[in-house]
């Protein structure tokens, strides 16, 4: 293989990065937050798969099929609680949700 | 090992398991008519497992992937039995407030079985799992009043905080299976043995932040306070007591058993979170006028002394933390209680203002959040005292005395808030009636205050030998 | 340069700069879009690293039903959305700042470290199955405890949608289709005589 494992973790590390990024900078959009949420573990699978492949060995891969299946989870969880927010609400802004100082 | 044996080893989460399906069946037949048979079926499934974990057999199972050990079966038995208390006070609270649905229950026992495979857990994926699996559950139990803004938003708030730390500890998970070649912990000891590399560390420190968020620590306590507040009370009651323990156990678990080979560096990043949590728990605190922030902040500060336990990195500290959690979850699930059965024309009761005079009005339950005070205060012979006595003699024998004298300086800070409130609620003049407060609220509060005080003396006798068999399931020195 | 090398700088630029889009675009639907354009890409890094199965799922997945699903949730909620982005340029500093220092030092770490960790440990030979059929064999036996487990997980997931988001609504009428066809002409019909006059039928 002509690409090394380097490149694969720096694309990885960088998607971490621009998921966490995402979340400070969007503070006030929870539906970004969210994707942003999904970017990260969009990076944590290319790093599994990364190295499941170059290690020649199956877990990794394993690994990242469960962490598809726990995201597709948590999306669901995480849409329908904003579902909730959003009707008690009327709107989905972070920074009104301060009903609770601290 | 046969296929039947793993199963038997794995008794407890299959009882959890198979009791949850059938609940959820019974329920979606009888409907929200059902939810107490549901929930007095989810309590009996609940003994039941505990009962298995204590008398099942012992292994580790599934390619290592389970482990049954006796620091498992110890967390696992207390954690069942604390989630069936917390089923005792949440059921008629549900009642109460007109929201009765039977997939309350079977939210506990999922969550429930989350813990139990994180206690267990002997494999990166079977971690990540059960977190997951305890999180998903607990994220709607705390929206799980959905007309309440208040819920909603602190639903909100604990999945967002906890989505990003589960992709914290998942980056870190993914670098350490990279560097070590393989998700079990028994692998990644013998990679780590043979030399910690920067990766690996680098791995662990993203693993570590990713569970400090899941048991609120500081610095990544920040959904704590929120959560507690919005929370229904009842769900606070739940959510503080075995979620705690599982975490610290997970904790001790994924560094005990994957890290043996790196005591030193994982111990400076445990003193540290620690050191933070216990000092803004304790300041931090001072400035709340809401009861159920301030013991957020008193659980900030209550796990960082856990964490000097662990920090301490021998097999008396793992003991330390094992009891003081124990002893903790006791008392916390006692004072929510108390604020379960408190209301006033139908409104719960949470500040400091709603509490005055409350000894005239009821003086069992102002008695009873007396103790628990006393005892988070860490005032002999009240059993929070003990545990601190396990934490610090723990740190004192790893030549952590400083940080020992740092968390008795933050407890004489913490002093202040806890005594505000006995003060507040034995002098001060009372501010009309309070309701009448239901019998199984307050029942749960005056046997978790007996247990805080006398029982803990005797029972300190039992718990002394298992949790030390506990700790030394980890194999530390 | 080869084949190889130029299709995986082409995929990943593309990766992170719709990644980038993401978290920055100005209409959510936008941003959606972007994430199912950075699933598919990194799909194709999947399949450059041999793992075709799980690029597979990837797009079904991911682009099947979670993107759709976010997809879905911002046309329902039908929120005003030129006002979500004005704390933009606010902690627009602040989350540079976080973002430049943790990519700095991932990339450290990762330039450091990477030739030591996993490519040098290869001790496993070439496999003489398939992707798909390497996952096959492990999943439903080795991993077959975490495979249960993560059906609870979904599980778990169904009932909080279904707890949070399902309402019934009273007085509405639902077809109940064992009913109609349980229907016939000695219980469908009646046979009303006696009609007062101006008091109608009340049936």
């Amino acid at each position: 293989m002509s690409v090394g494992l380097n490149p694969y973790l720096a694309v990885a590390a960088i998607l971490f990065t621009i998921g966490v990024f995402g979340i400070f900078v969007n503070r006030r959009n929870i539906i970004i937050i969210m994707m942003a949420v999904e970017l990260i573990l969009l990076a944590v699978n290319i790093n599994l798969v990364a190295f499941s492949s170059f290690l020649h060995e199956v877990t990794g891969q394993i690994f990242a099929m469960f962490v598809l299946t726990v995201a597709a989870a948590e999306a669901a969880v995480g849409l329908a609680i904003l579902v909730t927010f959003f009707r008690n609400r009327g709107d989905i802004l972070v920074d009104r949700a301060n009903m609770m100082k601290g | 090992m046969t296929f039947s044996g793993a199963l038997s080893v794995a008794l407890p989460e299959l009882i959890l398991s198979v009791g949850i399906l059938a609940l959820l069946v019974v329920g979606a037949f009888v409907g929200d008519k059902g939810t107490r048979p549901v929930a007095l079926g989810a309590g009996l499934v609940l003994v039941t497992s505990a009962a298995a974990a204590c008398f099942g057999p012992q292994g580790a199972a599934f390619n290592n992937g389970f482990v049954e050990d006796q620091a498992a079966v110890f967390a696992k038995v207390v954690i069942y039995l604390v989630s069936a208390v917390g089923l005792i006070i949440a059921e008629p609270w549900l009642k109460r407030v007109n929201g009765s649905r039977f997939e309350y229950p079977i939210l506990v026992l999922l969550a429930a079985l989350g813990m139990g495979m994180m206690v267990s857990a002997g494999n990166l994926i079977s971690l990540y799992i059960g977190v997951e699996l305890q999180s998903l559950a607990l994220y709607v139990l705390a929206a799980f009043r959905r007309d309440d803004p208040r819920a909603s938003e602190a639903g909100l708030k604990y999945f967002i905080l906890g989505a990003l730390s589960s992709g914290i500890l998942l980056y870190g998970a993914s670098l350490i299976y990279g560097f070590a070649g393989s998700t079990r912990f028994t692998d990644i000891a013998a990679a780590v043995q043979s030399g910690a590399g920067t990766g690996l560390i680098f791995g662990l420190v993203f693993l570590i932040c990713g569970i400090a968020f899941k048991v609120s620590a500081a610095p990544f306590h920040m959904w704590t306070p929120d959560v507690y507040e919005g929370a229904p009370t009842a769900v606070v009651a739940f959510l503080t007591a075995g979620p705690k323990l599982a975490g610290m156990v997970l904790f001790a678990r994924a560094l005990a058993n994957g890290f043996p080979g790196a005591v030193e560096q994982w111990r400076q990043v445990l003193i540290a979170i620690a050191l933070i949590s216990m000092l803004w728990g304790a300041f931090a605190g001072l400035a709340q006028t809401n009861l159920k922030r301030l013991w957020a902040y008193s659980s900030i500060a209550n796990v960082g002394y856990a964490l000097v336990g662990l920090a301490s990195g021998t097999q008396e500290g793992v003991q330390a933390m094992l009891v003081f959690m124990t002893l903790y979850i006791i008392d916390v699930t006692g004072f929510f209680a108390c604020l379960v059965a408190l209301s006033r024309d139908g409104r719960p009761m949470e500040t400091f203002e709603d509490m005055a005079g409350l000894f005239k009005e009821r003086p069992g339950v102002a008695a009873a959040m007396t103790i628990f005070s006393l005892s988070a205060l860490g005032m002999p012979p009240f059993s929070g005292f003990w545990g601190k006595v396990y934490v610090f003699k723990a740190a004192a024998a790893a030549n952590l005395q400083w940080l020992a004298a740092i968390g008795l300086l933050s407890s004489v800070v913490a002093a202040f808030y806890y005594l505000r409130l006995i003060k507040t609620m034995w002098f001060d003049p009372t501010r009309g009636t309070t309701d009448a407060s239901p019998l199984d609220a307050r029942g749960v509060a005056f046997v978790a205050a007996a247990f805080s005080f006398p029982v803990v003396m005797p029972a300190l006798a039992l718990i002394d030998p298992l949790s030390k068999a506990a700790a030394s399931a980890f194999g530390l020195n | 340069m080869d084949l190889q090398a130029i299709a995986f700088y082409v995929l990943s630029a593309v990766t992170i700069g719709s990644a980038l889009m993401v978290v920055t675009a100005r209409n959510p639907v936008h941003s959606v879009l972007f994430l199912i354009t950075t699933f598919f890409t990194c799909a194709g890094l999947f399949v450059m690293l041999g793992a075709e199965f799980l690029a597979m799922l990837l797009v079904v997945v991911y682009v099947g039903a979670v993107a759709v699903l976010f997809l879905f949730v911002v046309m329902m909620l039908d929120v005003d959305f030129g006002s979500l982005r004005s704390g933009f340029a606010r902690y627009l500093p602040i989350g540079g700042v976080a973002a430049a220092v943790l990519l700095g030092e991932m990339i450290l770490v990762a330039s450091a470290v990477g030739d030591r960790g996993a490519a040098v440990t290869t001790h496993y030979g070439a496999s003489p199955y398939s992707n798909t059929e390497q996952i096959g064999r492990v999943l439903y036996t080795d991993y077959i405890y975490f495979f249960e487990a993560a059906g609870m997980v979904l599980l778990v997931a169904m009932i909080g949608a279904i707890v949070l988001t399902l309402r019934h609504k009273p007085g509405i009428k639902r077809q109940v289709i064992a009913d109609q066809t349980a229907r016939s002409a000695s219980n469908g019909m009646r046979i009303i005589t006696d009609v007062k006059i101006g008091q109608g039928i009340d049936a």
